[in-house]
């Protein structure tokens, strides 16, 4: 009769020892899997609130930041800001709403004449008539010469819209290129825009094709049109609605007289 | 594996450091950036979004992409923690500004969106490193060894 044979005392031990191995090692590697997903939960909490700090200073101060860094970089910004620092704006109109007499300027932001024009002289018409009061200057926006002169004209009357078309115009004039080169590209409008303090460059590019503005642009023109505006620029001088057209040798003295009257 | 995972992950690191590079010099020179392909990098770049606190998003990218990559040559469980939190980090900001990019300034920056892709991918292999890590590596030095030596002899995978 056959007999089974009984493990050893050894062999007992052995498999004792082995079943107690077994579970030191199944519990090691569950404690280990515990650790490693506390790690992983613990990093992406922290990386969570980090990320959510990043985002409400995103969301919250970085405009405000943006925009001297942008004014620095641009040439002539800090000029544009200084000629025209203190003194109200209104939609197309700097300086008094009430200054008795009027100028109306037309003008396209690529024609070379135009800037001449306004980097000689508009810094001695501000000081000495629109900064005292006596008179509102009004910017009318011609855009004849080309794409160019489209694209600056659409902005500019979209800083309009936020009171800032004068800083506008004045800083496109410092920056402007050769005419018809496809030099206001939106990317340096962008950053003219950029550039003005208080003028929000997403703002104006979102309303620049609006029908709003094509509607300002039309007016423009046909007052151009009807107020028999052959060349640019081209300035109406006056008081109420008795308006004179010079050009810009006659501007100056057109302004003093109607100062004097 | 591991290896092949930490070679991945510095390369995305030094490609992610030469993008945010060059959209830092491109930041404080004034410039525009190359931008043939979507032609959106300027209106990105010029946006309010560009900057957090003052300072600029691709120099915070460049700093990041460093701390990365520095955390790979740092040993140990503290590595890949570093590792993985600053490459999550950068993966959820950079997910939110390619949001921002757009939806609210309504164009594309290749750039970005090259960067924010990398960030996604440091993201995945870190996180993977941190989680396939021998559980033992935080334990103190001479422990460590011994149990490192064990582990190798019981289970070869745990050499990873």
């Amino acid at each position: 009769m056959p007999t089974v044979a009984q493990p050893t005392r050894k062999q007992r031990r052995d498999a004792a020892r082995h079943a107690r191995v077994e579970r030191e090692a199944a519990a090691a590697a569950a404690a280990a899997r515990r650790r490693r997903l506390t790690r992983l939960g613990a990093v992406l909490g922290a990386a969570a609130i980090v990320v959510a700090v990043l985002v409400a200073m995103s969301a919250s101060g970085s405009g405000s930041k943006a925009a001297p860094r942008t004014a620095s970089s641009v040439s002539g910004a800090s000029a544009t800001s200084a000629l025209l620092a203190g003194i109200p704006q209104k939609g197309l109109v700097l300086g008094d709403a009430k200054a008795p007499v009027r100028v109306v300027e037309f003008a396209d932001l690529q024609c070379p004449f135009c800037r001449d024009v306004t980097l000689s002289t508009m810094p001695d018409i501000v000081k000495r008539y629109v900064r005292p009061g006596d008179v509102r200057m009004e910017f009318r926006s011609l855009a004849f010469i080309g794409p160019d002169s489209v694209r600056a004209a659409r902005v500019t009357q979209a800083a309009a819209q936020q009171d800032k078309l004068w800083n506008f115009v004045d800083l496109a004039y410092r920056n402007q290129g050769k005419e018809n080169s496809g030099w206001a590209t939106d990317a340096l409008l962008r950053r003219l825009a950029g550039a003005v303090p208080g003028l929000d460059a997403d703002r104006a590019f979102a309303a620049r094709n609006g029908a709003a503005v094509t509607g300002a642009l039309k007016a423009a023109d046909t007052l151009a049109t009807t107020s028999g505006v052959q060349s640019t620029p081209t300035f109406l001088v006056g008081r109420g609605s008795s308006l004179k057209a010079v050009d810009a040798a006659g501007l100056e003295a057109a302004i003093k007289a109607a100062v004097k009257q | 594996m591991s290896d092949r995972l930490r070679t991945a992950a510095v390369v995305c690191c030094a490609l992610g450091l030469a993008i945010a590079g060059y959209l830092t010099y491109v930041h404080y020179a004034g410039i525009s950036p190359v931008c043939e392909i979507a032609h959106g990098c300027e209106k990105v770049q010029s946006s309010r979004w560009s900057e957090v606190a003052g300072i600029p998003v691709a120099l915070l990218g460049l700093v990041g992409y460093a701390g990365i990559l520095a955390a790979h040559f740092w040993p140990g469980e503290a590595g890949l923690t570093a590792a993985a939190g600053q490459a999550v980090v950068g993966a959820g900001f950079s997910a939110y500004l390619t949001y921002r990019e757009v939806f609210t300034i309504d164009a594309i920056c290749i750039w970005c969106v090259a960067s924010a892709l990398l960030l996604a991918a440091l993201a995945v292999i870190t996180v993977l490193r941190l989680l396939r890590a021998d559980p033992s590596a935080g334990a103190p030095p001479a422990p460590r060894a011994t149990a490192r030596t064990r582990a190798t002899a019981a289970a070869p995978r745990a050499g990873r």
